[in-house]
């Protein structure tokens, strides 16, 4: 294209253009707001508008669950309910379940599995009675809400010690003394049903956890041998078989266990 | 029929429900005295009865953007639980289960981000029950669904209330993410995901109401007591 033509083209563009913006201002003679923008004028909108406001907060970045973590499942009792056999009605029953510990906590259970069945949802729950290691099914709606812990209590009584994992890693581990041969500790899976504190005991040391696990041969002790977890007045006899059957460790040892180990924490005993 | 308000300090043991419910659910008196009523026959809902002052009390200099952040964290809690209980358990489709661990992790991290903002004023978990929801496909899609339209309208309520630009500016990022879940949960159920050109806001009492009506919100179980222990010894 020779510099002429590009002259005369501009100089039409520039004519065309002219046109179209008198017949813009024909149509509204104010220049009103209603204006097509100019790709100019509305450019130089751009660098009149105030500065962004800083957000509050910017969310971080979301955290995917791990595929790796090692959790327990354990809920309250919200009816009471006989545990059954099998999951539906018609099961020979199990246990019987309250609502509430002979602590006045409430009564929890640790959640197995579920299974739905033509009458609704099922859940297989280890129970807190004798024979000791008892699962038996209750219908779902007896449950009130899942909760989750991470943590598992392990007591190895030919260490006599015991061990504390999250999610699979050892978080804490103590020495510990076990029921006499006369009333043994008794062995299998339970969990921590309730923790009790500030009763002013030197016998039980400054905390104590309640289990669900049950001494086999102190069946007439108040409300019914459950076996607990807890400190002492008598540190020195640690590590021993020196119980009726509880765990006791250390008072140091028992308050630095009661910051890492949530209620519901599934333990075995072996 | 007892008075749940009588008997919420032995239910709610540690307060986190009365709190959550004077921060997060300012009612009139009127609503408190209805909801109460459903609470009493529920027997886990008894926390519409606390006082509004507590939220007074509670508040400080922008009262209003506290009182809307902890509704919103509280919102937070519930389905960050919900789709993460749900993913745990993982009884529901692939697909559903696909859904529940991204959003849920996005919640989780709306949780986090709404509590450091809220700092010592931020709630505690108040506590669920989700039921069998968790572990129904129908019933969980069509809560999810609930839930997802309702916040993505909840904050169009929320955002021209709120004092300060700066929350504005986080919530519209909240926003639009709350958007795409509730689009992405319509897809799976196979319903259309944008139904309008323009959406209208939903208030918090619509929102309340929504939660009240599924009984999730309960007081968390009382696990620990300052009595004799009673084991063998």
């Amino acid at each position: 294209m020779t510099v002429r033509k590009r002259v005369v083209g501009v100089g039409l563009l520039g004519a065309g253009a002219l046109v179209l913006l008198g017949l813009g201002l024909l149509r509204h003679p104010g220049g009103s707001k209603t204006h097509p923008a100019q790709p100019q004028a509305f450019l130089s909108q751009v660098g009149r508008l105030p500065p962004p406001q800083r957000p509050a907060f910017e969310v971080g970045q979301p955290k995917l669950l791990s595929r790796h973590e090692l959790i327990a499942w354990f809920a309250p009792v919200r009816r009471e309910v006989d545990a059954r056999k099998a999951p539906r009605e018609t099961a020979a029953g199990v246990a019987s379940l309250t609502l509430r510990t002979a602590e006045a906590t409430t009564n929890i259970v640790l959640v197995l599995r579920q299974r739905r069945e033509p009458g609704g949802l099922w859940v297989q729950i280890r129970l807190p009675v004798l024979p000791n290691n008892l699962t038996g099914w209750v219908p779902r709606r007896a449950l009130g809400g899942y909760h989750v812990v991470h943590t598992h209590l392990v007591v190895d009584l030919e260490r006599l010690n015991a061990s504390l994992l999250n999610d699979g890693r050892k978080v804490f581990s103590a020495q510990i003394g076990i029921g006499k041969p006369d009333s043994p500790t008794p062995t299998g899976e339970f969990y921590v049903r309730d923790r009790v504190s500030g009763f002013g005991n030197p016998f039980y040391g400054p905390i104590a956890f309640g289990t669900s696990a049950r001494s086999a041969v102190l069946t007439d002790w108040p409300a019914g041998g459950f076996v607990g977890l807890h400190g002492t007045n008598e540190p020195n006899l640690i590590p021993g078989r020196i119980s009726h059957g509880c765990i006791r460790m250390r008072n140091q040892d028992i308050v630095r266990l009661s910051h890492l180990m949530p209620v519901g924490t599934p333990i075995s005993i072996h | 029929m007892s008075d749940p308000v009588s008997t919420l300090e032995q239910f709610d043991v540690d307060g986190a429900l009365r709190e959550t419910a004077a921060a997060a659910f300012p009612l009139t008196r009127g609503e408190l005295f209805r909801l109460s009523a459903t609470a009493a026959a529920a027997g886990a809902l008894g926390y519409f009865g606390a006082s509004v002052e507590e939220a007074d009390a509670a508040a400080a200099k922008t009262e209003n953007d506290i009182a809307i952040l902890r509704f919103d964290q509280t919102l937070e809690y519930l389905q960050a639980g919900l789709y993460t209980e749900a993913e745990r358990l993982g009884a529901l489709k692939p697909a559903t289960l696909g859904w529940a661990r991204i959003v849920g992790a996005h919640e989780r991290a709306h949780l986090r981000a709404i509590e450091n903002l809220l700092g010592d004023k931020a709630l505690k978990n108040p506590g669920f029950d989700y039921g069998g929801v968790t572990s129904d496909e129908s019933a969980f899609l069509k809560t999810a669904v609930a839930f997802e339209d309702l916040t993505a309208a909840l904050l169009k309520w929320q955002a021209p209330r709120l004092d300060s630009r700066a929350i504005v500016a986080a919530a519209v990022s909240l926003h639009s993410v709350e958007t795409r879940h509730a689009a992405w949960i319509r897809h799976l159920v196979g319903l259309e995901p944008a139904t309008t050109a323009f959406d209208k806001p939903a208030s918090q009492h619509k929102m309340a109401q929504l939660i009240s009506s599924t009984h999730f919100l309960v007081a968390r179980p009382k696990v620990a007591a300052k009595t004799k222990p009673r084991y063998t010894g």
